[in-house]
C-alpha cells in the first residue's frame, strides 16, 4: 500500500539513490564569511585611504593584518574541506583552468602573497609609498578573490538559485559589509565624524541593495524554474524559515535600522552594534542561502 | 568513437542484478553506489503500479563535473567515456555539487570522488559493461553512437519519439538515453520522497567521509 502520495502525479519515491546530504556545509560558510572580511577591509581600506589619506595613515599595518588574518582563515576552511587535503599543490601543478576553483586558488595566492608585501611594506621597511603601491594591486586582485566563490556556485549547475550575475552581486555586497564592519570596529573612535558617516553610508547601502536582492530572488526566484521554486519551500514556511529570517534580519534589517539612528544621533556606538550584527547575519545568511539548494533531490 | 547508453525501461523489471554487477566488478564499498535502481510507487491501493529507473553516470558531452573539477581528475577519453584519475583528485567534492544528475559520490575508503565509468577498464578489452552483462531482460543497451550499425543506434532509431534523457534542461548533453521514460520515472520533482520511507535501507543522508 502507498503510504504517501501527492495528487498532481500520485506517484511516491520508495527507494532511490542515496541523498548525498550537505556536501558543502558550515566549513564553507566558514570560507565565505572570512573572505568577505579579508577582502572587504582591503576595498575599505583604499577608500579611506585614497579619501582621507591624512586622517587614515594608522589603519595600513591593521588592515593588512586583519586581512592576511581573515585570508588565512578562508584558506584554511577551503583546504580542510578537502577530502584529501594534502594533495592541494595538485591544483597548482595539475590546473584546469576552467575551474573557478583553480582561478580563486591561484587569485588567492597571488593577493596572499602582496598582503605580506604590504606588511613588510609599513611593518619592516616603514615605506607608506610602496605599501599604497602595493595596495592597488591588493584591490585588483581582491575582486576576482571575491567573485570566484560566485563562479563556482554557478558552475554547480545543480542549483539553479545560484546564479553568477546574482551571486556576483551578493559577493561584493558581502565583502563592503563586511569589510566596513570590520573597518567600524577597527576604527574605534580615532575616526572622524565625516569618515564615520561614509562608514555608516556604505554600511547601510551595502546592507539595502543585499537585502533587496534576496528579497527579489525570495518573490521573483519561483519564476526561473521549478527546481527554484521547491528550494525557497525550504524558506516559505520550511525547515528554514526561521534561520532565513534571523540571517536577513541580524545581516541586513537590522544594521538598516541602526546605521539610520546613527546618523540621526550621530551614534558611533549603535554603527558598532550595526557592525557586529551584520558579521553575525552575514555568516547566518549566507549559510542559509547555501545549504537550501543541497536538500533537493536530484534523481 | 561516442559511447552511448540506452535504458529500455518497458523491459526492466527491477531485479536490481545490474545493481549488485557494478559493485562486484568495480569493488565499489558499502554505503556508495555507482549505479541505483529508482523506483515509485504510482497510485494509491488498490490501484498502483510500480516503476523502475536505473540511474547512473550520463557521460555527459558537456559534462559540469569535467569542467569544474581543478585538477583534471575528470576527463575525457577518446571514446566518449568520461573517466576519473583517483590518484589526481583532491576530493573538493566541486564535481559532486556540480553534477545535476547525483551520480557523484565521495568514496568512504580513498576519500576521492567516483562515479559510473561505463566500466572503462571492461570497454578497453572488447567487453561489454558488467551491468549490461547481468541484465536478464536486457534492458541495458551500449555501443557506439556514432555507428549507424550499432545496436544502441539502431535502437534509438527505431524508437524515435519515445527516446529521453534525464534533465535535458541542463544542457549537459547526457549520452545516456532512456525509452519507455516519464514524467514519474525522469522527473525528480514530479514524486514525493518521504524521509526514510525506504523500503530495503535506512538511509536518510551518507556520511561524506572524514577529512
Amino acid at each position: 500500500m502507498v503510504h504517501e502520495t501527492i495528487a498532481a502525479t500520485n506517484a511516491v519515491v520508495t527507494l532511490d539513490v542515496a541523498l548525498p546530504g550537505i556536501v558543502w556545509g558550515w566549513i564553507i560558510t566558514m570560507n565565505m564569511w572570512a573572505k568577505s572580511i579579508g577582502t572587504g577591509i582591503i576595498f575599505l581600506g583604499f577608500f579611506l585611504l585614497k579619501k582621507y589619506p591624512e586622517q587614515t595613515g594608522f589603519i595600513r599595518f591593521p588592515i593588512a593584518a586583519i586581512s592576511i588574518v581573515f585570508i588565512h582563515i578562508f584558506l584554511f576552511f577551503t583546504v580542510i574541506d578537502l577530502h584529501q587535503m594534502f594533495r592541494f599543490w595538485h591544483i597548482f601543478f595539475y590546473p584546469h583552468l576552467t575551474s573557478a576553483i583553480t582561478i580563486g586558488a591561484w587569485m588567492a595566492t597571488g593577493f596572499v602573497g602582496l598582503l605580506f608585501g604590504m606588511a613588510y611594506a609599513i611593518y619592516m621597511k616603514k615605506d607608506e609609498a610602496l605599501y599604497d603601491k602595493l595596495l592597488g594591486w591588493t584591490v585588483l586582485l581582491a575582486v576576482p578573490v571575491t567573485l570566484y566563490t560566485a563562479g563556482l556556485m554557478a558552475q554547480s549547475t545543480a542549483r539553479e538559485l545560484w546564479q553568477m550575475p546574482t551571486e556576483s552581486a551578493q559577493m561584493i555586497l558581502a565583502a563592503l559589509l563586511a569589510g566596513t564592519s570590520a573597518m567600524i570596529l577597527l576604527g574605534g573612535n580615532k575616526f572622524s565624524d565625516t569618515i564615520k558617516k561614509d562608514l555608516a553610508i556604505i554600511l547601510g547601502l551595502a546592507a539595502a541593495a543585499a537585502f533587496i536582492l534576496y528579497m527579489a530572488e525570495l518573490i521573483f526566484g519561483p519564476m526561473k524554474a521549478e527546481e527554484v521554486a521547491a528550494v525557497l519551500h525550504y524558506i516559505k514556511g520550511g525547515e528554514y524559515t526561521v534561520m532565513f529570517w534571523i540571517g536577513q534580519a541580524m545581516a541586513f534589517i537590522v544594521p538598516m535600522i541602526l546605521v539610520c539612528l546613527s546618523l540621526k544621533n550621530q551614534s558611533y556606538y549603535l554603527l558598532k552594534i550595526a557592525a557586529v550584527s551584520a558579521l553575525v547575519g552575514l555568516w547566518v545568511s549566507k549559510h542559509v542561502w547555501l545549504v537550501i539548494p543541497q536538500l533537493l533531490p536530484m534523481s | 568513437m561516442q559511447l552511448g547508453f540506452l535504458v529500455d525501461l518497458r523491459l526492466c523489471m527491477g531485479c536490481k542484478g545490474c545493481e549488485i554487477a557494478c559493485k562486484v566488478e568495480n569493488e565499489v564499498p558499502l554505503s556508495t553506489w555507482r549505479l541505483r535502481v529508482k523506483y515509485v510507487d504510482v497510485g494509491t491501493f488498490p490501484e498502483t503500479k510500480r516503476t523502475f529507473t536505473p540511474l547512473r553516470c550520463n557521460h555527459c558531452a558537456n559534462a559540469p563535473c569535467e569542467r569544474i573539477c581543478p585538477v583534471s581528475a575528470l576527463h575525457y577519453i577518446e571514446n566518449g567515456i568520461v573517466n576519473i584519475d583517483k590518484e589526481r583528485c583532491i576530493g573538493c567534492a566541486g564535481c559532486v555539487m556540480a553534477c545535476p544528475y547525483g551520480a557523484i559520490y565521495i568514496d568512504p575508503q580513498t576519500q576521492t570522488a567516483d562515479k559510473c565509468t561505463y566500466c572503462a577498464h571492461r570497454v578497453a578489452s572488447a567487453m561489454m559493461p558488467s551491468c549490461v552483462v547481468a541484465c536478464p531482460v536486457e534492458a541495458n543497451i551500449f555501443g557506439d553512437l556514432d555507428d549507424p550499425m550499432s545496436n544502441i543506434s539502431k535502437y534509438i532509431q527505431s524508437h524515435q519519439g519515445n527516446v529521453q534523457v534525464r534533465k535535458p534542461e541542463k544542457g549537459t548533453d547526457p549520452h545516456h538515453f532512456y525509452v519507455g521514460g516519464g514524467n514519474v520515472t525522469l522527473n525528480p520533482l514530479a514524486s514525493f520522497r518521504g524521509e526514510g520511507h525506504n523500503l530495503f535501507n535506512n538511509l536518510k543522508h551518507l556520511p561524506i567521509g572524514g577529512h
